[in-house]
């Protein structure tokens, strides 16, 4: 496969290495209440689905980037890839 | 400027005294055993410093001024190169050029490896298209990147149409030489 | 030697090989296959199951019976197929599957016993008694049905990889490839043009068609010397595009040096990884047959191989010149072939054309309305059964064409789950709409197989495909052509086969699947494609029905009263024809097979005649033998006590080491270990666990703070790539407000510890001017120094042997010299060089976790580490650890000493209260690690225990199943050495 680096253009997926679902961004506050039940849901529970999915990519021999790519799993098509740093919004 | 006299005796990363050099038909491997180096990131808010002048090159790119160069090794990082610096300590140089930027001392840390080609750019982009997976056309005089070669990651720089820079970690040294050899050595039939 | 005039081999070139141990004469550019035809051979191998006498029956990699086993030693190579060995001068090929010479194969019996060997044998025919499968008829029917044989010599070739980026992919180099090609390549587009056999040209080789009414091959030869002009294109004979992956990625092979004797100094293939924008399939056409009673003979085989043979490599089929040559055909393709050979001198009977409007084209027998009803001739044809309006005559001749129409090689561009379609029309599947992104068909794979449509659709397809892309190219001047009649009629086999006993049509020459076969599968209910493919093993040899497949369904489509669309859709996966692993791992072997990463100090240890051993990519010491002795734990003894009396001196540069820089540093080591590391001091180091986000242990190293901003990070050997990676996870995905910096310097410096109690004294020796006091530099401090006259260093003091101990770390180009230096200065307090095996019973002596204990099953609280998880923070893992699950574990860590010390229990043990019955429900625990502790004189071990801490002095039992062993062990503090910490801080 090929991956739509934002920066660096199409890359050979095999620089990557996969994480899988991109909500593993979403890490809840340990101090909410219900932490410990969002916490089992946060590292158990993962959408799997035969279609769009949104999932973390990392440019392990590259920029050493985290991305989000947005992929068909039926059909391996990519349909968008983004740095996470930009999904998370950070304040620069 | 030595910052130090030890009187201990240093090896390359490939374990003599002196730097490794062969030639493989129209293609010499060279082990730059001088070079310094040290990564750059800026801090949060930070724009890019300009270390002896250097303009900190963008996406995928390299810049060299003198005895000076850099490359691109993500965003907001570099990686600055200085000719005939492994015996300073490049990082506290570069410190005093780039006072607010985090610096590592990097000189350690990787092994370069200069090829030169004498019969212009064929051979080279020949060599990376038995070892990497990146398009020799797209990746012309100026260009940096890094990927993966045998199962190593490398920076690559093309420092010109004749000359490419494999720069990978010291550990490795003697697999990638070993890696280069080869794919040299069968592109002289 | 019945070789015919003309031909594109080279007479001045004469090549000698031997078949079968007997020696023949061909020419430079003859395959094996051509110039055993030339040479009067027909007989060429023995049939997969029934052992049937076969001949060559393709010109091409589709060849279904012409299987050799070639070369010799360690060189021999089975199952090549001999129309596409090129022939060498002095190759050297055997038939197989035969036992006695090839003429009188002791194995023919099997084709009188082939009742037995109907579709689906193996699932019905031997299952009883149950104990005979395994024991008898499956090594009997192995032994028997095994092709060709390996040399069971390790290979001697060398193979390659490499990688090549294109605008546009050419694959085959026939008429519509090289119009493709040529169209692209004076666009500018880069451009790759690659075929499987030696010449280019593809069918224009094979074929009288002129061009510019000249030669085919003066075009060909035009062509070739302009792409080879042009700089854009590269042109890869010999290469085979197998298969198609993800957003353009093709997999192709070349081979090299296969034509050749004995590869010399170059690789024997090479296995390319394509990243094409675009590419054209250009793969031309698969001829069929017609399956009818007896058709497997020598002599028989597709037409349109036996006009290759003739007009390419001026073979003709048959034994003697004398003999005559037939053609059986549902279309006009058949009679270019009756043609051609009279145009070489041939002697032709005549055209036995299925249709009653059959066209005559010249000076032949037309026999029209007829069909081919039988064949005599043991081990090659002699004769041939014509029946009109079930009338039939025997007729003399020795080889026979068969032209069944021509299938489309639409296997690329069903390698995405691409459905062919079917066109009624060319009675033929045709590549579908939803094939491999980015990939088009052209030519006769796209059903276009006319010389001039076929030309005209190559340019047009460079021309369409490259603009999606941006790339604007002009229409090429063609060269003359014409396309040839090619009418025919849906005749798809001989009918009256299905049934009888005695009369038996094979469809799938390789593996010996019949009309008969196909008839029973429908018996039996198994009419779905996919179902008839594994009943009666069609298609699934390693041509993988290339001449069969087709001609099944129709039959299968006739029996089930469907059209053959209905019946079903045969696709293809990669490999197009069969890759050799060897190429396959692109030549990864010995050196090349891993990267070695090799310490600082690697070629001194080597010198000091060190073990080594393998952890992950590392090259490691594991000990340093001294003269006399004899045994390695001999060796490992005296090193842990040399370490525990005076200094030891150990590489550990392969602790992973990441510089953590930034204003936050501190706040996101807080987040990433368990406990405190934002508190900790300039020039102090504090150890540290990290967790998973479940809560187990995932972990350890040292933080040391360099300055308020700057912390250097060790993390285990192991994990050192995975730590960086999560780090970095941590930093870019979770909290990336943080002003935080991250670099490996792992390998940036040598680091050596020195432990033991007189490792300050030998410090000492090296630093300069250093307060190296206690008061000075206590346990757990860290600062940066120079030592040896100048040269920078950084010291931290830390132990993981429990003794006074140290790591200093220099630039990595010094680490050698450092090594030395050491070993020099501490000659007179024993400075004694440890591997990595005294480095473990150190570290098991001193009751230190590693790698056994943090497997990733446990938790910090089960490592006696429950208090360093900080609750006054959040860090990743803190919260899951304390789910109620995680806090009920009643494990710890705890110490064993065997009762009878010299009796070691394994690692990996488990443990029972002495005397229970030792089953899940009463385990207690396991052992993660033991070793002989010099210290103490006996085995001790380390391991979690139910309840452990508060069981100190009982004796359980460690069983080990799997040797049968039970071992008492007493159960004692993790800590076999210094429990107080007294030598440590000494």
């Amino acid at each position: 496969m090929l991956i739509p680096h934002p920066l660096l253009g199409l890359r050979d997926s095999q620089e990557f290495t996969y994480l899988g679902d991109a909500s593993l961004m979403q890490r809840p506050d340990a101090s909410a209440e219900n932490a410990e039940a969002q916490f089992c849901d946060y590292v158990f529970l993962r959408d799997n689905p035969a279609g769009v999915h949104r999932e973390l990519w990392f440019h392990e021999q590259g920029d050493r980037s985290w991305l989000v790519v947005t992929r068909d799993t039926t059909t391996h098509e990519i349909l968008g890839a983004e740095l996470a740093l930009d999904v998370k919004g950070a304040a620069k | 400027m030595l910052d130090h006299v030890t009187d201990l005796t240093p090896i390359t990363a490939l374990g003599a005294t002196a730097a490794r050099a062969e030639s493989f038909g129209a293609l010499t491997v060279t082990e730059n055993a001088g070079l310094g180096l040290a990564s750059l990131a800026l801090r949060k808010g930070q724009s890019a410093p300009q270390p002896f002048g250097l303009p900190l090159p963008g996406v995928g790119t390299a810049v060299s001024m003198g005895d000076y160069a850099a490359f691109w090794t993500g965003r907001d990082q570099w990686m600055v190169e200085a000719t005939g610096k492994a015996e300073v300590n490049f990082a506290a140089m570069l410190k005093s050029e780039a006072p607010e930027c985090s610096l590592t001392e990097q000189t350690d840390g990787f092994t370069a490896f200069e090829i030169a080609s004498s019969q212009g750019a064929a051979p080279i982009e020949a060599l990376m298209r038995k070892l990497v997976n990146i398009d020799p056309k797209a990746f012309g005089p100026g260009q940096a990147t890094r990927t993966g070669l045998e199962h190593m990651t490398v920076f690559l720089i093309r420092r010109a149409d004749d000359r490419l820079a494999v720069i990978g970690m010291r550990t490795l040294a003697g697999s990638l030489w070993h890696a280069l050899a080869v794919a040299a050595r069968r592109l002289e039939d | 030697m019945t070789r015919l005039t003309g031909g594109l081999i080279d007479r001045n070139a004469p090549l000698n090989f031997t078949f079968n141990g007997k020696t023949y004469k061909g020419f430079q550019g003859d395959t094996l296959a051509s110039a055993l035809l030339a040479n009067g051979v027909q007989l060429m191998g023995r049939s997969f199951k029934y052992h049937r006498p076969r001949g060559v029956f393709a010109a091409g990699s589709e060849e279904p019976n012409a299987m050799v086993e070639l070369r010799t030693g360690a060189r021999q190579e089975p199952n090549t197929r001999a129309t596409v060995t090129e022939l060498f001068d002095g190759l050297i090929a055997r038939t197989q599957n035969h036992v006695g010479p090839l003429e009188r194969d002791f194995m023919a019996v099997n084709d009188l016993l082939s009742p037995f060997f109907a579709a689906g044998f193996y699932y019905k025919t031997f299952m009883w008694p149950k104990v005979f499968w395994e024991k008898l008829y499956e090594p009997m029917i192995r032994k028997a049905a095994g092709l060709g044989s390996l040399s069971m010599l390790p290979d001697p070739d060398d193979y390659d990889k490499g990688f090549l980026h294109c605008d546009l992919l050419v694959v085959g180099g026939g008429a519509a490839g090289l119009a493709a090609a040529l169209t692209a390549g004076r666009a500018g587009a880069e451009v790759v043009v690659a075929d499987e056999d030696f010449a280019l040209g593809g069918r224009l080789t094979m074929e009288s068609d002129l061009l510019n009414e000249a030669a085919a091959t003066d075009w060909i030869a035009s062509v070739k010397a302009e792409l080879e002009s042009l700089p854009n294109v590269r042109i890869m004979t010999r290469t085979t595009v197998f298969g198609v992956y993800d957003h353009g990625i093709y997999g192709a092979v070349e081979r090299v040096s296969d034509h050749l004797a004995v590869p010399g100094d170059k690789v024997r293939q090479t296995l390319w990884r394509i990243t094409a924008k675009r590419a054209v399939l250009a793969a031309g056409a698969t001829e069929r047959h017609m399956p009818f009673a007896d058709n497997d003979r020598p002599g028989v085989m597709l037409a349109g191989a036996m006009r290759a043979y003739a007009n390419r490599w001026a073979a003709s089929p048959v034994k003697r010149d004398s003999d005559a040559i037939a053609i059986f055909t549902n279309g006009d393709d058949g009679h270019r072939t009756a043609m051609d050979l009279i145009a070489k001198g041939a002697k032709v009977l005549g055209v036995i054309d299925a249709r009653e409007a059959a066209p005559r084209f010249g000076d032949y027998e037309v026999f029209a309305g007829s069909i081919v009803t039988g064949t005599k001739g043991r081990l090659g044809l002699t004769a041939i059964e014509i029946t009109r309006n079930g009338q039939s005559q025997w007729h003399s001749v020795g080889a026979l064409g068969v032209a069944g129409g021509w299938n489309p090689n639409v296997h690329l561009a069903s390698h995405h789950r691409g459905r062919p379609v079917w066109d009624d029309n060319l009675l033929a599947f045709v590549p579908g709409p939803n094939g491999p992104a980015g990939l088009i068909p052209a030519g006769a794979a796209a059903g276009k197989g006319g010389t001039e449509e076929a030309l005209t659709d190559g340019m047009t397809a460079a021309i369409t495909t490259l603009s999606e892309i941006g790339i604007t190219a002009s229409e090429i001047v063609l060269p003359k052509a014409e396309n040839m009649p090619s009418e025919q009629v849906a005749f798809w086999h001989v009918p009256g086969t299905k049934r009888a006993t005695k009369k038996r049509a094979w469809v799938d020459f390789q593996n010996d699947v019949t009309v008969k076969d196909i008839a029973l599968a429908h018996k039996e209910n198994m009419t779905p494609v996919e179902h008839l493919k594994r009943w009666t093993t069609l298609g699934m040899a390693t041509d993988q029905g290339k001449t069969s497949n087709i001609s099944a369904l129709a039959v299968m489509a006739e029996l089930t009263g469907k059209s053959i669309p209905e019946t079903g859709t045969t696709i293809f996966r990669p490999p197009y024809t069969g890759v050799s692993l060897g190429v396959l791992g692109g030549g990864d072997t010995g050196p090349l097979f891993r990267p070695r990463r090799l310490t600082p100090t690697h070629a001194w240890a080597e010198a000091q005649g060190a073990e080594f051993v393998e952890v992950g990519p590392w090259m490691r010491a594991q000990y340093f033998p001294r003269a006399g002795e004899t045994t390695w734990r001999e060796t490992v003894d005296r090193e842990v006590l040399a370490v525990r009396s005076g200094v030891g001196l150990c590489d550990v540069t392969t602790l992973g080491k990441v510089d953590v820089q930034g204003a936050d540093a501190g706040e996101f080591l807080n987040r990433m270990y368990s406990n405190m590391m934002g508190t900790l001091k300039v020039g102090m180091v504090r150890y540290g666990l990290m967790l998973r986000e479940d809560g187990h242990a995932y972990d350890d190293g040292t933080c040391a703070r360099m300055s308020e901003d700057h912390y250097v990070v060790t993390t285990t050997t192991a994990n050192a790539g995975l730590v960086y990676r999560q780090m970095e996870f941590a930093h870019q995905c979770l909290w990336p407000e943080l002003d935080v910096q991250l670099i490996s310097t792992t390998d940036a410096w040598a680091q050596i510890a020195v432990a033991g109690p007189k490792s300050r004294e030998l410090l000492s020796r090296i630093v300069d001017e250093f307060d190296l006091s206690n008061e000075a530099f206590p346990f757990m401090a860290c600062s940066e120094l120079t030592i040896c006259n100048g040269l920078r260093a950084r010291l931290f003091r830390i132990s993981f042997s429990g003794e006074l101990a140290y790591e200093i770390a220099v630039p990595a180009r010094y680490g050698d010299a450092l090594m030395q230096r050491l070993m020099e200065q501490g000659a007179d307090l024993g400075a004694t060089p440890y591997g990595t095996e005294a480095l473990s019973v150190l570290r098991i002596e001193k009751g230190h976790a590693a790698g056994a204990e943090l497997n990733g099953q446990t938790t910090a609280q089960m490592l006696g580490l429950g208090k360093m998880v900080s609750a006054k923070k959040d860090s990743i893992g803190a919260v899951m650890s304390r789910r109620e699950g995680m806090a009920a574990e009643k494990r710890r860590l705890v110490g064993f000493k065997s009762v009878e010390p010299q009796k070691q229990a394994m690692a990996g043990s488990h443990l029972f209260t002495d005397g229970t019955v030792q089953d899940m429900s009463t385990d207690q625990g396991w052992l993660t690690s033991s070793c002989y502790s010099p210290h103490l004189n006996g085995y001790i071990a380390l391991g979690f225990l139910e309840n452990g801490d508060t069981r100190m002095g009982e004796i359980i039992v460690a069983a080990n199943p799997v040797e049968g062993q039970t071992v008492k062990l007493e159960v004692v503090s993790a800590h076999f050495v210094d429990p107080e910490g007294g030598r440590l801080r000494a």
